[in-house]
């Protein structure tokens, strides 16, 4: 497990020693030294940083929320949130019978439109390619958009989902959270979508506290006696 | 440009469904302008400057006057020039370069709307009749993005030229001299005060955030004096406006405008 938890600036050596560079850490002779602002964590074989902040660099099979914001007649376009922009082709939507004479791109998604998605193919040379063709991905008619750092999103989800499990159960919301950054939060009542929005920037802004999970859990036990 | 970004239908959806019930998303009235705080001065080296928070759009407006000289047609008039820029840091959308049409809009709407409420007497800006003027050059920056910003560069540019103080030059030797120490307040007529709404839907709102501009279907900025008459107007978006619209958003920014212009008059007379 790791320990030695401590923060780090870009160029600050993490640690010296026979270990594995991984996200966010470079190796230098035996230096093992932070490219990014962040808190590092050495585990038995190997050291990473998280980062503190950024934005998002897409990674194959990533579950996105993504905005529609044009479209050409053969694709769209989509902002992921990220310095890249999702290229949306027509044929993964329309099938392959797809035909840029008889079928009307917009028909299906408008400028505007959400979708959740997932990372088709990605490799820093061409845009990410984007797929909507499977279960649970599709175009989100319903919920609230909620924008937190897409760093503080392994904080949100939790160990093995416990945090949004709890924020979910306490609340009765159904939470989709892109890795992007973007979360939709849907819930009958007003009420309980109030209270997981404030859960939600509650991890945004405080994700490096230690007890994240209780403070959350008190907040929400507060709310619904009040 | 930032008005260009694009917002999700899900969000368009609950704005109109707020308003079908008489209720905007951040909990104003309809007809409610959000918290105006000014900061006179904000630039101490500038002839006159001002930073106006219109709830989280933040702009900064500096003044500076100077000798220049007059048009070929107008050489008894002094002059006035206000520009708006956005800078980058403003909001994700926008990036540097030459401005884009609505950038340039933003402009001229807020030159006008002060330049055609004969805010500045300009008559009395003249050094040396058709030879030397005083040039009155109102440039605003936008710091932060959330909507409207022709109000708040309005209301920016209003405030500057309130605080500014113009030194005083002679004409000697065929040239502008200046007189040290002898500053005098502009010589101001009246307060323009832009009020901007937005349709949505079949609901017409004050003063709408960035989340309401992106989804709204027409707007349109009406500038008033300070004995309510309205000088300048400007009409935008897809959408159209009925006779009778027209006539209460003219209705509206007057009784808006007033509450606004004691806020800047306050705000000014505090520094002097």
């Amino acid at each position: 497990m790791a320990d030695k938890r401590k923060y780090v600036i870009p160029g600050d050596v993490v640690t010296t020693g026979p270990f594995r560079p991984e996200q966010n850490v470079i190796l230098d002779g035996n230096k093992i030294i932070s490219t990014t602002v962040g808190i590092s964590e050495i585990y038995d074989d190997s050291v990473k940083v998280i980062p503190l902040t950024g934005m998002y660099i897409p990674k194959i099979d990533d579950l996105v929320i993504a905005k529609v914001i044009s479209h050409t007649s053969l694709s769209w376009e989509l902002d992921i949130n990220s310095c890249y922009v999702g290229f949306l082709p027509a044929q993964d939507v329309f099938g392959r019978d797809f035909s840029a004479h008889a079928d009307e791109l917009t028909s299906k998604l408008k400028t505007g439109d959400l979708v959740a998605a997932r990372i088709a193919n990605f490799d820093r040379t061409r845009d990410p390619l984007i797929t909507i063709a499977d279960r649970d991905l599709g175009k989100i008619d319903s919920g609230v958009l909620v924008e937190i750092s897409p760093s503080k999103v392994p904080r949100l989800i939790g160990k093995r989902g416990s945090m949004i499990q709890m924020i979910e159960e306490a609340t009765e919301a159904a939470v989709t959270i892109g890795q992007n950054g973007w979360v939709v939060v849907f819930c009958e009542s007003s009420e309980g979508l109030l209270k997981a929005k404030k859960a939600i920037q509650m991890v945004n802004e405080q994700a490096h506290v230690a007890n994240l999970t209780d403070q959350v859990k008190e907040m929400l036990d507060k709310k619904g006696e009040s | 440009m930032a008005s260009h970004s694009v917002i999700d239908e899900l969000k368009r959806t609950q704005i109109l469904e707020l308003l079908e019930q008489g209720k905007r998303v951040d909990g104003r009235a309809l007809d409610e302008s959000r918290d105006v705080s000014i900061e006179i001065n904000a630039i101490p080296k500038a002839n006159g400057s001002a930073r106006i928070r219109l709830g989280d759009t933040e702009v900064v407006c500096g003044v500076k006057i100077q000798p220049d000289r007059p048009f070929p047609d107008t050489g008894d008039k002094g002059l006035f020039i206000c520009t708006a820029e956005l800078l980058p840091l403003s909001h994700p959308t926008v990036e540097t370069g030459p401005p884009q049409p609505p950038v340039i809009e933003l402009a001229r709407v807020t030159d006008r709307g002060i330049r055609e409420s004969h805010m500045i007497d300009v008559t009395q800006l003249v050094i040396e009749k058709d030879k030397s003027v005083i040039g009155v050059f109102a440039d605003n920056v936008v710091v932060d993005y959330d909507g409207n910003l022709f109000d708040a560069c309005s209301y920016a540019a209003t405030a500057a030229l309130l605080s500014s103080k113009t030194p005083k030059w002679n004409w000697t030797d065929d040239a502008p001299v200046l007189a040290e120490g002898e500053e005098t307040q502009l010589p101001i007529n009246t307060i323009p005060v832009s009020v901007t709404m937005a349709k949505i839907g079949n609901h017409i709102i004050v003063d709408p955030n960035g989340d309401e501009w992106a989804s709204m279907d027409a707007r349109v900025t009406i500038t008033t004096d300070s004995d309510g008459n309205i000088c300048a107007l400007q009409k935008g978006g897809n959408d159209g406006f009925t006779l009778d619209e027209i006539v209460k958003c003219g209705e509206t920014s007057i009784k808006v405008g007033a509450k606004i212009r004691e806020k800047l008059k306050a705000a000014s007379q505090g520094v002097q």
